[in-house]
């Protein structure tokens, strides 16, 4: 007589976990505030990854879908709003396809303008991005002070653009206002401020412990793997690929300003550190001269609201890598198709690769390297094969985690503090602790 | 391989103590808001002819054209229509201020438009009714 099924699946579930070292940590999936939430499946051997199975795909907003039955301006607005942090390239991006399909030349002053602001995009997104490396080494004065200095560079967008995220500035064949008057000297200087900032932090990097200690030796990836996967933007840089779209095919007024593209041979988080705040002297110096050599001029070129038929791909270099977008016109008002790519789809390969054989502890670090678009490190769960335990940890739990598993001494200051400030602490805190 | 050290951050660390505060007084002072700021939209019902390019520009369909009976011109019956907006969806991009003809809308500096009320953010209510 043959066992029941049920029985017999607990016997070979039995069985498995007598032999397996394995262990399985869910990472992620949503926290709907953010966008792009991603789900990672870890396997585990003791402390150490093993495997990672990613599962995207989780916030499907449909916009290539929505853009089909909306104005091509319109659309413009809509793909501004396809990330919080780097939009201008968005609808600078997807502006260019459209421009190519319409037959009108683009006045060099707004070539110009663009450049300025998506370098200060640039700028913003970078310092945001040193911040968020400070915050989860456990570093989070770098991470003030790294922010505090990003409000010069928004302040001088808001100036110009109106408004500190989305800018709304691009339009088809041209940008919706002119640089204002009397800015140039004002922009020089915060330019030169931000230089001698960043030339700073990346003496700060270079040399303080924590960040050290953190980052160096962490991540690290061959530039043949990462070729291979298709790495882009810095990702691509910091192992040695000389890839940027503003040096291999130059739009804007990329061909005119000076530009040098920074690439790395360390290929550790560190290295993606220092490049990234190299980038950020480059970007500054292209404002400088983009203000000082403005070419006068009209901005814009009123389009008609029907594009000719046709289609064109388009891509730019966003602050986190290549983005690409691919516009169909049929002779209507609404594109027939619109595709777009960006650059933490084309770069989670790449970190699944460097997430391979590091702990538990350098989770955070190693997926906020890659500058993600994705918000999942607010929920974790554990699920311990052996003793059927389930517990799950939030995004602060872990960071504590990884400042805990590099710094012992610190952990016990703080449980110390924590036993003086009794209830007051959050108790969640206290368990991570 | 870099030295390591802590001296870097000591001084600007004093710096940072001796300073005041950065972050904005907000609530207690008004906060100081650029040229091109764009806050709630205005509107001046007095020249505006119903034309609705705003409603067909507008990216995040706002503006709604709502009709007002018809109007008399010689001999011909013409349709009166005016805009309704709708704030609650609002993105401030300033597409319709852009193309309208007669300058009846502006971008003002107001943005401190939270209310518990959502019809407070209905504009041009007293014209369309």
């Amino acid at each position: 007589m043959s066992t029941p099924p049920d029985q017999q699946r607990r016997e070979e579930s039995a069985g498995l976990m007598e032999y397996s070292t394995e262990s399985l940590v869910p990472f992620g999936p949503i926290h709907p505030a953010l966008k792009e939430p991603e789900y990672f499946k870890l396997i585990l051997e003791g402390e150490r990854i093993v495997n990672v199975i990613p599962r995207i795909g989780y916030v499907h907003r449909g916009l290539e879908k929505a853009a089909e039955s909306r104005p091509w301006v319109q659309n413009m607005y809509m793909f501004e709003r396809t990330c919080g942090i780097c939009s201008f390239v968005h609808s600078l991006c997807y502006g260019q396809a459209v421009e190519e399909l319409t037959l009108y030349q683009v006045p060099r002053r707004a070539k110009y303008i663009r450049t300025i602001i998506a370098e200060m995009e640039r700028i913003h997104s970078h310092l945001l991005w040193v911040g968020l490396m400070g915050h989860w080494a456990g570093f989070d004065t770098l991470f003030m002070w790294v922010w505090n200095d990003r409000e010069v560079v928004l302040d001088l967008v808001e100036a110009i653009a109106g408004n500190r995220v989305h800018k709304s500035m691009n339009a088809i064949c041209g940008v919706r206002r002119d640089m204002p008057e009397n800015m140039t000297d004002r922009i020089l200087e915060r330019m030169k401020f931000l230089t001698d900032r960043a030339r700073y932090y990346r003496e700060v990097i270079d040399t303080e412990e924590t960040m050290l200690k953190r980052t160096e030796n962490l991540g690290r990836v061959s530039a043949e793997t990462a070729e291979k996967l298709c790495a882009v933007g810095p990702m691509a840089r910091y192992v040695g690929l000389k890839h940027d779209v503003r040096l291999n095919d130059p739009y804007a007024a990329y061909d005119e300003v000076p530009l040098d593209v920074i690439t790395s041979n360390e290929g550790d988080v560190h290295a993606l550190l220092k490049l990234r705040l190299d980038e950020l002297i480059v970007s500054a110096n292209i404002v400088s001269y983009a203000v000082k050599n403005l070419p006068d001029g009209p901005v814009r070129v009123k389009v008609p609201p029907i594009i000719p038929a046709g289609e064109h791909a388009s891509h730019c270099e966003a602050p986190r890598g290549e983005i690409f977008y691919y516009v169909k016109s049929t002779g209507g008002r609404t594109p027939d198709r619109v595709k777009s790519r960006q650059p933490t789809m084309a770069n989670i390969p790449t970190a699944l690769e460097m997430l391979k054989g590091q702990t538990l502890a350098d989770i955070p670090i190693v997926l906020t390297a890659i500058d993600p678009c994705f918000g999942c490190m607010d929920r974790m769960s554990f699920y311990d094969t052996e003793t059927n335990k389930k517990w799950t940890w939030s995004g602060e739990q872990l960071r504590q985690y990884g400042i805990n598993y590099y710094f012992p001494e610190r952990a016990k200051q703080q449980r110390k503090f924590a036993r003086q400030m009794g209830s007051s602490v959050n108790e969640s805190l206290r368990e991570a602790l | 391989m870099p030295t390591r050290k802590v001296g870097a951050v000591i001084p600007e660390m004093f710096r940072h103590m001796l300073e005041k505060p950065t972050t904005e007084a907000y609530p207690f002072k008004p906060i100081q808001l650029t040229e091109r700021f764009r806050g709630k939209l205005d509107i001046d019902p007095a020249k505006c002819t119903g034309c609705q390019v705003c409603s067909l520009v507008c990216p995040a369909s706002v503006i709604t054209m709502v009709d007002l009976g018809t109007r008399k011109v010689g001999d011909r019956e013409l349709k009166v229509r005016r805009p309704l907006f709708d704030l609650t969806s609002c993105i401030f991009c300033g597409e319709c201020v852009d193309n309208c003809a007669f300058n009846a809308l502006e971008l003002s500096k107001q943005f401190e438009i939270a209310t518990p009320n959502k019809a407070d953010l209905l504009m041009n209510k007293a014209v369309v009714k």
